[in-house]
């Protein structure tokens, strides 16, 4: 288990350039994503770990520190199964959009029946029957 | 200038505010085009190419390029939708018209935009595609047919709607062979038509879910009455003053 600590380093060390790419800040600052030596700017907690063993291979979950970066503290867990990392879980992450769902929080409303001046209207496909008693019919006629 | 005509089975208003130096021709070559589309792809007609192929009397490497783009549009949404859109259902014929209608008319607005006009709108059947705005463009209110639910302001771009209340139950989720019935209306504001109008009737396809869906599509604004009546739609919306 020697290993675990340098491993999660690396582990968190990988993260850094991750959590420090912006990708709307330009093109020239790729070398800001290229692998440099961490340097935690405050905060640490100091990491800690808890072990089990089940049959032959020892499964170890570590904590490790707090990574202030420029989009917030990051810290993960990794578990070892044996020598191998099986699980690295985010303990603390960024509230940054790189880190939330891809879906944008939705506005909830009630459904309002409305009239306004439009120069066209969308709705489902509508027939060639159906046109005639339309709005989009009534807008075409005004425009005709 | 504005012309309206049927085509494909639905009414498609051409209106040119500006830019074509001869608007008529232009609005021509678009029911032409559309003309050709329904021609080549409709699943109605017997000898067209979409009916070819189901048949297997075209092979399905010697399909047209046209054809194959469609093809890989509604593929590219069948994986997306994990089958909830599908335009290959289990004992039914071919029918890729979802997708042909958003990108053929998609096309009608190059074929504009290409003839010089600068200010247009087009209205295919509930399906707009705009340049040069803004435009006012209103969402049908689902339950009342003379009413708006909300009106959005366009300046080049597309929206699309997809809802049972023009054509009833014939939008089907393909994972379940049944109609779609998790939403009443799903607007959809793109870049393009082509993804608007595929985006809404896969969203649709999907029911509830589809609202998420649709809202985490890139370039995509969603505006959606769901079975309960209730509205959701993405901050980005753009929502007309």
């Amino acid at each position: 288990m020697k290993r675990a600590l340098p491993v999660l380093a690396l582990t968190v060390a990988a993260l850094i350039p991750l959590w420090r790419y912006a990708p709307s800040s330009g093109t020239t600052e790729t070398a800001e994503a290229a692998p440099s030596t961490p340097t935690p700017s405050a905060s640490s907690s100091s990491s800690s770990s808890s072990s089990s063993s089940s049959g032959s291979t020892t499964t170890k979950t570590v904590k490790g520190s707090t990574v202030n970066t420029s989009k917030g503290a990051v810290q993960v867990e990794v578990t070892f199964e044996g020598d191998k990392i099986s699980a690295v879980r985010m303990l603390r992450q960024p509230n940054h959009p790189q880190t939330t769902a891809a879906v944008p929080k939705l506005i909830s409303a009630t459904l309002e029946a409305q009239s306004a001046d439009v120069d066209t209207v969308s709705g489902a496909t509508i027939t060639s029957d159906g046109y005639k008693e339309s709005l989009q019919a009534a807008i075409d006629a005004k425009g005709a | 200038m504005l012309r309206v005509e049927h085509v494909m089975g639905f009414p498609v208003s051409v209106r040119i505010d500006d830019g074509a130096a001869d608007p008529a021709a232009a609005a021509e070559e678009v029911f032409a085009w559309l003309r050709e589309v329904d021609a080549r792809f409709s699943p109605f007609k017997p000898d067209s190419e979409v009916c070819r192929l189901d048949r297997g009397e075209v092979l399905a490497e010697d399909v047209s390029a046209d054809l194959s783009e469609v093809l890989e549009l509604c593929e590219h949404y069948r994986v997306a939708t994990r089958g909830a859109f599908d335009v290959r259902l289990p004992g039914r014929a071919l029918d890729p018209c979802a997708v042909v209608k958003g990108w053929s008319v998609q096309r009608a607005a190059e074929l504009l935009a290409r003839a010089g006009a600068t200010r247009f709108c087009v209205n295919a059947g509930g399906d707009v595609v705009t340049a040069g705005g803004p435009w006012r463009v209103g969402v049908r209110h689902p339950e009342q047919s003379d009413r708006l639910c909300t009106v959005l302001e366009v300046t080049d771009g597309a929206v699309a709607t997809s809802a049972r209340y023009e054509r009833g139950d014939h939008i089907v989720d393909g994972r379940t062979g049944r109609p779609a019935t998790g939403l009443l209306s799903m607007t959809v504001v793109a870049r393009s038509l082509t993804e608007a109008d595929a985006t809404a009737t896969a969203a649709f396809a999907m029911g509830a879910e589809g609202i998420e869906w649709a809202a985490s599509q890139d370039g995509c604004e969603v505006f959606a009455v769901d079975a309960e009546r209730r509205v959701l739609r993405t901050p980005g919306l753009p929502v007309a003053a």
